[in-house]
């Protein structure tokens, strides 16, 4: 009796682990790919042996025939990943959902699964579905910094290009190479761009009887009294001050002005890292050409220490302290509570969930210069296909799909991003004021002439140990940020001497 | 010939088991297997896996270009990381703030609780034991609120008290400046002291009564009696909650992790050890080299913890012992 009790309870453990370790059922159409491959496949490329194939076989001709009306049930799933850029906000989830239904609608090859994942957590998911084999097939929208947080994990497209002889000719062919990264390959094509400008609030400026920035680029400001002085950072930095207004009502240029007891900002370099602002003085890396120094380019320095004085001495922007104050609080962060008076941000922040329902008059501006040169750093997103994906092919012609003429521009509605299609990017601005902001009017013109500066090499570009060292010029930024009286040229050095460390400590484990 | 010596002389040759001891002891490993089990899986092959980790670059992004690099990753870890000190310095300096004034307060509060004066005494215990069943988490986001320079009660009550410019931007910035945080993080802790309370309250109502009534008879004051009866006497629940004090000490992560994501603010000094390795293993997917950063600190726990029972018997009381 006992001895079947035993065997029994064996028999069990040995059902119970078998049944966890077996094959999923829902796998299947992922396994499928001969049987679905043949419709995903490109048809020119097709075409050729089946030219052949009549006159030698006729016979075996049927045989496709027969399992014909099985292939249209079983499209291979492709797993579409969001949350390394936009997507992840929780009004963009059924419209995304509708552009999805509309795709697998619209075709018979392939069955797109759309997988949201919340921005903060995404990073560390995607980590773990690629170790554990199991990666999605397109992961997207993903800007720069995203897609090199994943360094080497992704498909080179470039042959898969070429074999579906796929058209490049509607993309500006710079921003094409923009997505050719040397030794790994073509890793994305263009799907939306984001150049960056001022955004400015019209009723703060009309409070204060100045001038608004110019519309622009080449304009000068013109001080109320007349006064034209070139849009460089020392004219902002002016205009900023002028703009920050302390509980009595001073501004910061006054003597009796109040820093412990501000009320409104005149400028800020919203939702960026240093790199972001050190681009905002000039274009570099903080990677030398050498490839293994790290470096902090000249106009990062002075673009950082002119934020230092803004935060600690000039007090036109809201260092840490004032980060979190109340009143610089909304949907959008600093700008949308209407309290601070002009920010440098991307187009992805002229939506509706940053600037729908703001209580104030605002406008699109040029980007100031920094000694005789502009830099408006740029951010362009696209989706990649992971080496990890189990179904390579399809996800290309899925990302065809989503990048193609009609579904691309119902993706940039809801991502708010501008087209890197040359042929959409006419009818996008009317489409997208209409959508987003009826009745306004918008200086669209900057947005367009802002991507002729745009930042080369660009801000987000990839450096070793990509994480480790935005962590580390992260912790940087904060300390400045919380800390007034730092020697500036000190701690700049001793960020570099950090950085090389990382920079050394990840050549030694490469080599 | 010592004691020792003898019962090792007339030790008895090993005698077959009977059959009733055989099914005993059968049935016991069957009921003691799925700790077995589960010991096996969960922790003893991880923990090799780990260690197996330690010796590869591995990037779970990219699992395929894992290398076998040896002891690469020990060697950056010792000798080179600086960031390895200096997290594991922070973590000490906190253990020192943190531990003494965390176990003090617990022992307090249970002598307090346990003195015959004390009206509500059960009401107190449940009061003071509340706090501890709130998770962490939601504790931490709590006292993030409460500690707010702007708008925090803690700020604005030193400020009314006392006149000293508290609340504001320029006042007490108990989360970013670094000569408080440790203060403030040691708050939060204080705050879950519960689980400790008891622990010394049920240590305090072990100690015989008869100690303390001999004691009056003879005159002993009440600090005499405290410290010649009542913490000799709980000598060995201070060294286990000083145990698991040092050790959660050395895994310190969720408060800085709520907090600062990690980023180690204010300058770093939240950045503590396992804030690092979470950082390395799960931020910048350096999975070989957190296994080694995990590898040292369970060495490192292990020694410590060896050298606090080594320490035990010159200070530890044990009434048990005693007896026998």
């Amino acid at each position: 009796m006992r001895k079947l009790l035993y065997l029994i309870s064996i028999l069990i453990i040995a059902s119970m682990i078998l049944t966890a370790c077996g094959p999923v059922n829902n796998v299947p159409p992922l396994v499928d790919d001969p049987v679905v491959d043949d419709p995903v496949v490109e048809e020119p490329v097709v075409d050729e042996p089946v030219v052949d194939e009549p006159e030698v076989e006729e016979p075996e001709v049927e045989e496709p025939e027969v399992e014909e009306p099985e292939a249209p049930a079983e499209k291979v799933l492709v797993r579409w990943f969001v949350g390394l850029g936009a997507g992840s906000d929780e009004g963009t989830f059924e419209p995304q959902n509708a552009v999805v239904e509309e795709i697998n609608a619209s075709q018979d090859e392939f069955e797109i699964i759309l997988e949201i994942v919340d921005n903060e957590v995404a990073y560390d998911t995607l980590a773990t579905q690629i170790a554990a084999g199991n990666a999605p097939d397109i992961v997207g929208p993903v800007g720069i910094r995203g897609r090199d947080s994943f360094f080497g994990a992704w498909l080179d497209l470039e042959p898969m290009i070429e074999e579906f002889d796929y058209d490049l000719s509607d993309f500006d062919p710079a921003l094409v190479d923009f997505y050719m990264v040397p030794e790994e390959g073509q890793l994305g094509i263009p799907f939306g761009i984001f150049p960056s400008f001022m955004i400015y609030n019209f009723d703060l400026f009309d409070e204060a009887g100045l001038n608004y920035p110019p519309a622009q680029y080449g304009e000068p400001y013109v001080m109320p009294d007349g006064t034209e002085l070139e849009w460089n950072m020392d004219t902002l930095r002016e205009v900023a001050m002028m703009m920050t207004v302390d509980v009595n009502g001073n501004d910061a240029t006054m003597d009796g002005f109040d820093p412990e007891n501000i009320v409104q900002f005149g400028f800020m370099n919203q939702w960026t890292d240093p790199r972001g602002i050190g681009t905002f003085f000039g274009a570099g890396s903080l990677l030398a050409d050498d490839g293994e120094t790290a470096q902090i380019p000249e106009p990062w320095q002075e673009a950082w220490k002119w934020t230092y004085d803004g935060w600690w001495t000039d007090w036109f922007i809201p260092n840490g302290p004032y980060g979190g104050a109340d009143f610089l609080q909304g949907p959008g962060g600093p700008f949308s509570s209407g309290n601070l008076a002009m920010v440098h941000l991307h187009m992805w922040y002229v939506a509706p969930w940053a600037l729908g329902d703001v209580g104030f008059d605002w406008d699109l501006g040029a980007t100031p210069s920094y000694e005789g040169t502009i830099t408006s750093k740029m951010h362009a997103d696209t989706f990649s296909i992971p080496r990890g994906s189990s179904n390579p092919e399809a996800a290309f012609k899925a990302l065809t799909f989503m990048l193609s003429e009609e579904f691309a521009p119902k993706l940039l509605q809801i991502y708010g991003g501008m087209p890197a299609r040359l042929s959409l990017q006419d009818a996008f601005f009317d489409d997208y004021t209409d959508a987003n902001f009826p009745g306004k009017t918008i200086n669209w013109d900057v947005v367009v002439d802002s991507m002729e500066y745009a930042d080369n090499p660009n801000h987000e570009s990839w450096m070793p140990s990509f994480l480790e060292t935005t962590d580390r010029y992260n912790e940087f930024w904060g300390m400045a940020a919380n800390t007034p009286g730092l020697d500036m040229d000190a701690e700049i050095e001793a960020l570099r001497q950090d950085l090389q460390d990382i920079f050394d400590a990840y050549f030694t484990l490469q080599n | 010939m010592t004691a020792s010596t003898i019962k090792k002389t007339v030790k008895k040759p090993k005698q077959p088991m009977t059959n009733i001891r055989k099914k005993e002891a059968r049935w016991g490993l069957a009921f003691l297997s799925p700790w077995m089990i589960g010991f096996l899986l969960f922790y003893l092959l991880p923990m090799l896996a780990s260690f197996g980790f330690s010796l590869l670059r591995f990037n779970p992004a990219v699992p395929d270009e894992s290398t076998f690099i040896a002891f690469s990753n020990w060697q950056r870890a010792i000798m080179v990381d600086r960031e390895v000190r200096l997290s594991f310095i922070r973590t000490m300096h906190f253990a020192a703030i943190s531990l003494p004034i965390g176990l003090g307060f617990a022992l307090f509060l249970a002598i307090i609780l346990n003195s015959k004066n004390v009206i509500g005494k059960t009401l107190y215990r449940t009061l003071f034991y509340m706090p501890s069943m709130i998770p962490l988490v939601a504790t931490v986001l709590i006292w993030n609120g409460v500690l707010n320079e702007q708008t925090g009660w803690i700020n604005m009550l030193i400020e009314s008290l006392t006149g000293i410019q508290a609340v504001g931007t320029q006042g007490l910035r108990w989360l970013a400046d670094p000569q408080l945080v440790y203060f403030a993080y040691t708050m939060f802790g204080l705050w879950g002291i519960g689980n400790a309370m008891i622990i010394f309250l049920a240590g305090l109502q072990g100690v015989p009564t008869e100690l303390y009534e001999a004691a009056e008879i003879d005159g002993a004051s009440w600090l005499t009696r405290l410290f010649r009866i009542t913490i000799p006497m709980i000598t060995a629940v201070i060294f286990y909650q000083l145990v698991l004090g040092v050790i959660g000490s050395l895994q310190y992560f969720l408060a800085p992790f709520v907090l600062t994501g990690g980023s180690g603010f204010p300058q770093g000094m939240t950045r503590f050890y396992m804030v690092y390795f979470y950082k390395q293993s799960f931020s910048f997917f350096n999975m070989g080299y957190g296994a080694t950063l995990a590898w040292l600190m369970f060495i490192f726990a292990l020694v410590l913890t060896i050298v606090l029972f080594g320490t035990a018997k010159y200070w530890v009381y044990y009434a048990a012992e005693e007896r026998k």
